[in-house]
């Protein structure tokens, strides 16, 4: 049956007859048995086969749950109070409800992707057709997260269609999970949302290696091109045609249209969130400089919409705001919507001709259209973008009041406070608001950067001041110089940088991967992100960014004028920074570390799941931080990281998620491992010490980052270079020496060599080690020894036999 | 004249039907100097306000464990109190642990109080500890907060660092 090949078959003697064979049942397994390569425990496993790993990283790592809501209202025996843990009607108690609402988040942040990767597929299988391969770049392992879980080597295009069928079946049965009654174990829960985090990188995957490999996208290039980025790069003397989201797959077309007509100098293409990095991406594979700017992240989105530059918007789907239609009718510009996932109520214009959609926009008569087919989409966009830069010029659209009117705006506040309490983060929004009354907007500029632009504030104000143009119009000249570089996403780290790179990862002495991801909800405004990748890459961790924090990284720079993209190299070793690319390049993140166990450590990675992820809980020390996570993706994001043993710090904001995965360091009973050579338990150090927690500040991050990143398996050297950081950052940013900073010490050689005698001494006389001066070594003391040879794991069946 | 923190209790959004009770400063002081094992919770709030760091000192000194989270640390540093970095999140979690034996191994804590948090974060926090623990929790921030056994209303900065000075004055 496997005999027969997938693909499009003449038969002789038939004349216009052809048959395609899309999938043959076994193909891919046969496929992968004649070329010699082994299939794990585990491929495509469903809900309960990696159960009793999830287990285990839970019995280390237990839930913290953060309830935001008290009470359950998913059905109509409710709604029911859970406060204190209590049961609802349906038997649920909170703990089990609130496990379930995270993992609703995760698999609704997974089906996002998922949902993307799919018609990114149908898209590109519909141009390309299903035989195009997959070209992500210099790699024998092309597809790491998918051939780790469904055990499916993908060669061409058309082989992900079963990955999806697998990802879409599994959130299916995750979602039918979530009605009322059924499962009532919190742990469970937490077991489905690891399982919900692990398909989504399966199909954030999907998305991305499909769209590198048929739309030019950079192949793990480190020499990936600088595209601009910020408000101030728009040039609003052109047209300006805006577009929002995450699905570049329209805009290509936009982009071949306006090449096609002459037209890329004549009309300004910008784009907001993933959308916008996945268009510097573009045919970039060649090299060349990206034409599209990037305007930035969800934060911008209805600034820059407020600013009346745009002249037609169009947006896909995922982080696109809900009201972008009813802000834009403001402001006379028509939005085009191209995607099911949104469609604003629009009629469907999909089957009209481009002339008479666009004397309907142009002219009022609609405030916008649903185009689904993209050919037709670039000539509207494009020509209605021209024509309505004209139109808007001559109605004169003022956008934002000027100072006087300012003032006078300003002189309306009566100081009641609701706009601070609504604000997402407080802001002192009615001091800068009395400064304004009397002609000092300096307040204002001072939120700008700190502003998430959510306009719950102008919701607020009994006044109705319109808060957030005021901040817009104070802050012009900030928002004029907003100008900086971001590396076009380069995809996948490929084989041969993991070969280079992943020995010093493992023992160390690459302090780490600083995997800095998510968007753009911070709590103290967009430099954060700066400051942390700055000090990490002087250090020397690799740093690894996506989405938006790739975005705003982008938007500052040193006191020579340099973001960090041009100050720092990007290929996959110590020191460098490297945006792998949008929202779904994530996948590229843990695909680097199941390529370390896969290359590096020789593992078997197809549908061996378990042991893969093993590996990388005990070696590879890497840390995930999102920043300014705010959607179900992020959530999605970090647990996928998480079933892989890598942890992820989020922002205080992201104490909404509702939980938490967090360790008790004074528990020893919970820091022992095997050792895989003899099955012996071994003990091994608090780190990390956590899957998924947050931090108030960056201050407190940084040292938690670097303390994070060790592993049982660090070297002498590699201990000694991470606890050298742990320490440094604690007295730079806590101005004090850690109080645990003893545990990571297993012989004098971790110890760092500038301090080494200092810290004897503390050892010797704060924690009574036995110190042996003449040759300067620890006799005694150390909870743990150094072995190098020891191989821990917390898998049990991975030991030697009869162990 | 005392300082009235109740009257403003004002919320944007809701938890559910449990909210703390608004609470003055003297009472609150006198709480805290009944327990047998406060602790104070501190947050990165109080950095680079000197007024707040001050009376934050002026309690810690009063002999009252301090968990320093965030980068609070930073002003405890050589103030002879008895002052610990914690990550709050992991707070909350061992707060919860009839295990724990606390930031000086001298056992469990029975009342805990806040200062200096964001809102948004700390009111996760003590949803936490309210739906999973026992713990007395008391908000002195300048916000109500509501997942707080008891708390401080609404306040104007001057009013709350009034209000911060009687409770000093009541331990």
């Amino acid at each position: 049956m496997s005999d027969i090949p997938t693909g499009s078959i003449s038969i002789e003697d038939l004349e216009n007859v052809q048959i395609t064979i899309g999938k043959v049942v076994g193909a891919i397994e046969k496929k992968a048995s004649d070329e010699g390569i082994e299939v794990g425990p585990t491929p495509k496993p469903g809900i309960s086969t990696l159960r009793d790993w999830d287990y285990k990283l839970l019995s280390r790592y237990q839930p913290v749950y953060t309830p935001v809501c008290d009470q359950c209202c998913y059905c109509t025996f409710g709604k029911c109070d859970l406060s204190g843990n209590k049961e609802g009607a349906c038997g649920i108690n909170m703990e089990g409800h609130q496990a379930r609402e995270f993992m609703l988040r995760v698999i609704t942040g997974a089906a996002a992707h998922a949902g993307h990767g799919r018609h990114l597929l149908h898209h590109l299988i519909h141009l390309h057709g299903r035989d195009h391969p997959i070209d992500v770049g210099p790699s024998n392992l092309l597809a790491p997260n998918i051939q780790a879980v469904t055990g499916i080597k993908p060669e061409t295009i058309g082989d992900l269609e079963e990955v999806m069928d697998y990802v879409e079946e599994q959130l299916t049965q995750l979602l039918a999970t979530v009605h009322a009654g059924q499962e009532g174990s919190a742990m469970d829960f937490e077991s489905k949302a690891l399982h919900g985090g692990m398909l989504d990188h399966v199909g954030m995957e999907v998305s991305d290696i499909v769209q590198i490999s048929c739309m030019g996208m950079p192949k793990s290039d480190p020499e990936a091109p600088l595209a601009e980025i910020g408000m101030g790069c728009i040039d609003s003397t052109k047209p300006v045609l805006l577009v929002i989201g995450h699905n570049v797959a329209g805009v290509t077309n936009i982009i071949d249209y306006l090449n096609d007509h002459d037209l890329s100098d004549k009309v300004e293409l910008a784009g907001l969130c993933c959308t916008a990095i996945d268009m510097t991406r573009y045919q970039m594979d060649k090299g060349g400089k990206p034409y599209a700017k990037i305007v930035g992240s969800l934060a911008k989105e209805l600034k820059m919409i407020r600013s009346g530059v745009p002249d037609v918007i169009v947006v896909d789907e995922q982080c696109v705001r809900a009201d972008v239609l009813a802000e834009s009718k403001k402001l006379s510009i028509p939005v085009i919507t191209t995607n099911e996932k949104i469609m604003y109520g629009l009629p469907n214009r999909t089957n009209s001709s481009p002339e008479s959609i666009i004397e309907d926009l142009s002219s009022g008569r609609e405030a916008g259209a649903l185009i689904l087919d993209y050919d037709l989409l670039a000539e509207v966009s494009t020509e209605l973008t021209i024509k309505m830069s004209k139109i808007r010029d001559e109605m004169g659209i003022k956008a934002l009041p000027n100072e006087e009117e300012l003032r006078e705006i300003a002189a309306r506040c009566v100081q009641c406070g609701a706009c601070e309490m609504d604000c997402p983060d407080n802001l002192p929004i009615m001091a800068a608001m009395k400064a304004g009354a009397e002609g000092d907007f300096t307040k204002f500029e001072y939120l700008h950067d700190k502003c998430i632009a959510c306009g719950r504030c102008d919701q607020a104000c009994p006044k109705e001041i319109p808060i957030l143009n005021i901040m817009e119009k104070a802050s012009q000249k900030l928002i004029r110089e907003e100008k900086g570089y971001m590396r076009a996403g380069r995809g996948q780290i490929s084989d041969p940088e993991i070969r280079e790179e992943g020995v010093n990862l493992v023992f160390g002495t690459t302090p780490g991967i600083i995997a800095m991801v998510g968007c753009s909800n911070y709590p103290d405004g967009t430099k954060d992100l700066y400051t942390v990748a700055d000090e990490m890459l002087k250090r020397n961790y690799i740093v690894l960014m996506s989405g938006c924090s790739a975005m705003d990284l982008g938007m500052y720079k040193d006191e020579y004028g340099q973001t960090l993209y041009e100050k720092y190299p990007s290929k996959f070793l110590a020191g460098n920074l490297i945006n792998v690319g949008s929202c779904v390049s994530n996948a590229h993140i843990t695909g680097a570390a199941i390529k370390v166990a896969a290359i590096f450590a020789q593992r078997q990675v197809a549908g061996n799941y378990e042991e893969i992820a093993d590996y990388i809980t005990n070696r590879i020390g890497a840390v995930g931080v999102a920043w300014g996570a705010y959607s179900q993706k992020a959530s999605s994001i970090a647990t996928g990281c998480n079933r892989l043993g890598i942890p992820v710090v989020v922002g205080p904001h992201g104490s909404k998620y509702r939980k938490a995965l967090i360790g008790k360091p004074y528990d020893e009973d919970t820091w022992k491992v095997y050792d895989a050579r003899d099955g012996s338990e071994m003990p091994i150090p608090p780190s990390p010490e956590f899957l998924l927690t947050t931090a108030d500040t960056i201050e407190e991050l940084l040292p938690m980052l670097a303390k994070n990143c060790i592993r049982p398996s660090d070297g002498n050297l590699g201990r000694m270079i991470k606890l050298t950081h742990y320490i440094e950052m604690s007295q730079k940013y806590l101005g004090q020496m850690p109080d645990d900073w003893y545990k990571f010490v297993r012989g004098e050689t971790d110890l760092p060599i500038a301090k080494r005698e200092e810290l004897l001494k503390i050892l010797e006389k704060d924690y009574g080690w036995e110190i042996d001066w003449k040759r300067k070594k620890i006799i005694s003391g150390p909870a743990m020894k150094l072995d190098i040879s020891s191989q821990p794991t917390n898998v049990k069946r991975l030991c030697k036999e009869g162990c | 004249m005392a300082v009235d923190t109740t009257r403003n209790t004002q919320i944007y959004t809701t938890w559910g039907r449990k909210t703390a009770k608004p609470v003055k400063p003297d009472v609150a002081g006198k709480m805290i100097s009944k327990a047998k094992r406060p602790l104070m919770v501190v947050g990165s709030g109080i950095v680079g306000d000197e007024t707040l760091t001050e009376k934050t000192i002026i309690i810690a000194k009063k002999g009252i464990p301090v968990a320093a989270t965030g980068h609070s640390m930073i002003v405890f540093n050589g103030m002879d109190v008895d002052a610990k970095y914690i990550n709050v999140h992991a707070l909350a979690h061992y707060l919860g642990d009839a295990k724990w034996k606390g930031l000086d191994n001298q056992g469990p804590y029975d009342t805990i109080f806040f200062l200096g948090h964001k809102k948004y974060y700390l009111e996760q926090v003590l949803s936490g500890l309210k739906n999973f623990t026992d713990l007395k929790t008391i908000s002195i921030e300048r916000h109500f907060m509501q997942n707080a056994t008891l708390s401080f209303g609404n306040l104007r900065t001057e009013v709350h660092l009034e209000a911060l000075d009687e409770f000093i004055e009541n331990l």
